[in-house]
């Protein structure tokens, strides 16, 4: 019976620490497919195989591992190689336009098509 | 020799260029006048000039005639003949050379087929067909000509880029150019019809096969553009919203809510000023496409030309045109029939203007997300990047009810529709999407169950336009361009979800367990080819019913020395099987990439079905 249990929890511990594993290096690629490879041309770093990108990816790696969630690893990555480097840009009032504008129009293309039409 | 000839023969086409656009406004007064005469003649001499000159520096490829300075730069005697060809237009100034070639043909083709309508309406479509025809051929001789001759003659030329050797890039810049030059026409022509007050359902139904072969083209060449980078590039993705496939979905966007709109003024005689516009945007948007790409403000990987004095020409001339575009509409707009009514809400009217909200607004977002960067770089010296997160946090919530609306939209009547009548049979529909689309994710895992909507919307669409095969009341060809959406659609999803990735550094020998399968690297062998070295890896994958090898390639091209990977691909109806390898710096070690990709054939074959919705529909037209 205690075998059994030892085994189990043996197993269980091997079993949690793949499932953290594989969901660790998942958000590896989650990250740097959201990275720009700089060195690189229009690829992510997640594509990439530059020396760049796969140095890139054992520093995500390596922050994940110290705990560092998301946020933490794309401000890292903001301090330290500037805006250019997520290809997903947050909205500060540099990049206000870019969100709300395509919005705007559709808001304004819509209400041209509410007058053009009638209810009756 | 063969550089003098294409130079004489572009300034030949450049002197008959003008003589038509003074001759043109001449005989636009004297009424009776038939344009088959001079004018037709001096087309017909500049189409066979610049055809002259495109294939001099053919000819200069396939000789590797080294004293013309553009086939020193881009060829190599070593390329095989096929990419002799090809490299023809695989550089600056040889595609651009591809642009005007397909201006002046699809000019004479328009001349040729438009005999039975004014006078005044061709002549002016000429006019302003010669005008950008000028602009190009200016900008060829003067900044990009592809006739410059080099001494002392070299014996070798550089080589093109292998990255561009290859047989779905070799066709893909001339189809997609003859869907961006078709535009060009559209343009011309609305303008024309403008002026001569005959924005009309004749002119509409004669634009129509216009619109629709831009639009065929258009399709196509984006299709090869993206199966050669799903392939070539080895990232197992084919759309990565690079710059330049975002200028090639722009105008895309814009022809499918023209072609909409175009039906309604054929059908009904709406929307002309509509109309009107949006054939300037839709050229406008295939002129700003070749300055980004060609300007090299770009960062892509297609961008093959940086040089700032062609883009300022180009950014001149657009501004020209577009200029006057604006300038001749606000000047000419009350020519324009105004018999406006209200569409009732419940309509096929509204639903088009719906369909055309939505396309602006994709448009909108691929257009502000692929030039705000630039712009915030001029004014700020800001640098970002706006890559695929964006475009898919943007576009997603609006696909939702875009899908919907396009399932029900082709059903509505004319005029005004039943508005109290609930359709029992859509209903039904859409609860089967319901459990369909949970049962699916919940399958596939709970962490997709966010995208249950979109699922939903997309199965029934599905559904939808699967029913409407039995329905009398729409055309074929819209049922199967329609379809073909809907199954294009949901392909995406489904790969998107259920593509399943796996990546390890290898060396040969080794053996990995991914799944239910087993990968084994069996053997790598080093090939000799005429222009490249290749390394040969055997991998062999196997699950407990069947095994297949895949043959992935590691290629050393020597002119100009670059290395590229091409990926092995096994398709079949259910999924792809995708291997890729790059050479490592650690001895014997390579990095090995698999995918699993279900339903990948079925986005080609879907996109296919679109386009033949459109051929099949201007093939019934004139059969």
């Amino acid at each position: 019976m205690k075998i059994k249990i030892l085994v189990l929890t043996i197993f269980y511990f091997i079993g949690s620490f793949n499932l953290s594993y594989a969901a660790n290096s998942e958000k590896v690629d989650q990250i740097s497919k959201n990275l720009r490879c700089l060195i690189c041309q229009g690829q992510s770093v997640y594509d990439s195989q530059s020396d760049f990108a796969l140095s890139m990816k054992i520093l995500i790696q390596n922050k994940i591992d110290e705990g560092k969630n998301d946020e933490q690893i794309y401000d890292f990555l903001k301090s330290k190689y500037g805006e250019w480097i997520v290809y997903d840009p947050e909205i500060n009032k540099n990049t206000v336009l870019l969100w709300v504008l395509p919005l705007i129009l559709f808001v304004f293309g819509g209400i041209l098509i509410l007058r053009k039409v009638s209810i009756k | 020799m063969l550089n003098q000839i294409g130079n004489y023969s572009l300034y030949i086409a450049l002197l008959s260029s003008i003589i038509i656009i003074i001759q043109s406004p001449i005989l636009l007064n004297r009424n009776n006048i038939n344009i088959s005469g001079r004018i037709f003649s001096l087309i017909s001499i500049q189409s066979l000039m610049i055809i002259i000159s495109f294939i001099a520096l053919i000819i200069g490829f396939i000789i590797s005639d080294f004293s013309n300075e553009t086939v020193y730069n881009n060829s190599h005697t070593s390329k095989p003949f096929f990419y002799k060809i090809s490299g023809t237009w695989g550089n600056h100034e040889g595609s651009l050379l591809l642009w005007l070639l397909v201006l002046s043909i699809f000019l004479l083709i328009f001349t040729i087929t438009s005999k039975n309508l004014s006078n005044k309406y061709r002549i002016l479509t000429l006019f302003f067909q010669e005008i950008i025809i000028l602009g190009f051929l200016l900008f060829i001789l003067f900044t990009s000509n592809p006739f410059m001759s080099l001494f002392p003659i070299p014996n070798e030329g550089s080589g093109l880029n292998p990255i561009l050797q290859d047989p779905a890039l070799a066709i893909h810049p001339p189809i997609l150019y003859l869907g961006y030059v078709g535009t060009s026409i559209i343009f011309s022509s609305s303008l024309a019809a403008l002026i001569s007050g005959s924005v009309n359902k004749s002119w509409a139904k004669h634009i129509k096969n216009w619109v629709l072969v831009s639009w065929i083209f258009l399709s196509i060449g984006i299709l090869l553009g993206s199966i050669w980078a799903y392939y070539e590039l080895g990232w197992g993705g084919f759309w990565f919203w690079d710059p330049v496939e975002n200028v090639s979905l722009m105008p895309w966007f814009c022809l499918t809510a023209l072609f909409h709109t175009i039906l309604i003024l054929e059908k009904r005689e709406m929307f002309h000023s509509w109309a009107v516009i949006l054939s300037i945007t839709t050229f406008s948007l295939s002129m700003s496409g070749t300055f980004l790409v060609r300007s090299g403000i770009l960062n892509s990987i297609h961008t093959f030309a940086n040089d700032p004095s062609r883009g300022v020409f180009i950014l001149c001339f657009l501004f020209i045109l577009i200029t006057l575009s604006i300038f001749i509409y606000f000047f000419y707009q009350n020519k324009i029939k105004n018999n406006f009514t209200k569409t009732h809400i419940v309509s096929k009217e509204t639903a088009v203007l719906v369909n055309n909200l939505f396309m602006m607004f994709f448009l909108s977002v691929v257009l502000i997300g692929t030039v705000y960067p630039i712009f915030l770089e001029v004014v700020n010296n800001d640098k970002i990047s706006v890559g695929p997160p964006f475009y898919h946090k943007l576009i997603v919530p609006f696909l939702i009810p875009f899908l919907i609306f396009m399932a029900i939209g082709p059903n509505l009547n004319w005029i005004k529709d039943k508005t109290n009548k609930i359709n029992l049979q859509q209903l039904l529909f859409f609860i089967l999407s319901i459990i369909i689309s949970f049962i699916f994710l919940k399958r596939v895992g709970i962490s997709y169950l966010f995208s249950l909507p979109l699922f939903i919307a997309s199965f029934f669409l599905f559904f939808i336009t699967i029913k409407d095969f039995s329905v009398k009341k729409t055309n074929l060809s819209q049922k199967i361009s329609h379809f073909g959406f809907s199954l294009f659609i949901l392909s995406v999803l489904v790969n998107g979800v259920l593509a399943k990735e796996y990546s390890s550094n290898m060396k040969v020998g080794d053996e990995r367990k991914f799944l239910n399968k087993t990968i084994k690297f069996e053997s790598l062998k080093v090939n000799e080819s005429k222009n490249y070295q290749s390394l040969e890896a055997n991998f062999k994958i196997s699950d407990k019913k069947n095994s297949i090898n895949l043959k992935p390639e590691v290629r050393v091209y020597d002119q100009p020395q670059t290395i590229t990977s091409e990926a092995d691909i096994k398709s079949t109806l259910y999924s792809d099987n995708f291997l890729v390898f790059n050479i490592l710096k650690n001895d014997g070690f390579y990095n090995v990439r698999y995918q699993i990709k279900p339903f990948m054939i079925w986005i080609w074959i879907s996109i296919i079905l679109i386009s033949f919705g459109g051929i099949l529909s201007i093939v019934k037209k004139n059969g």
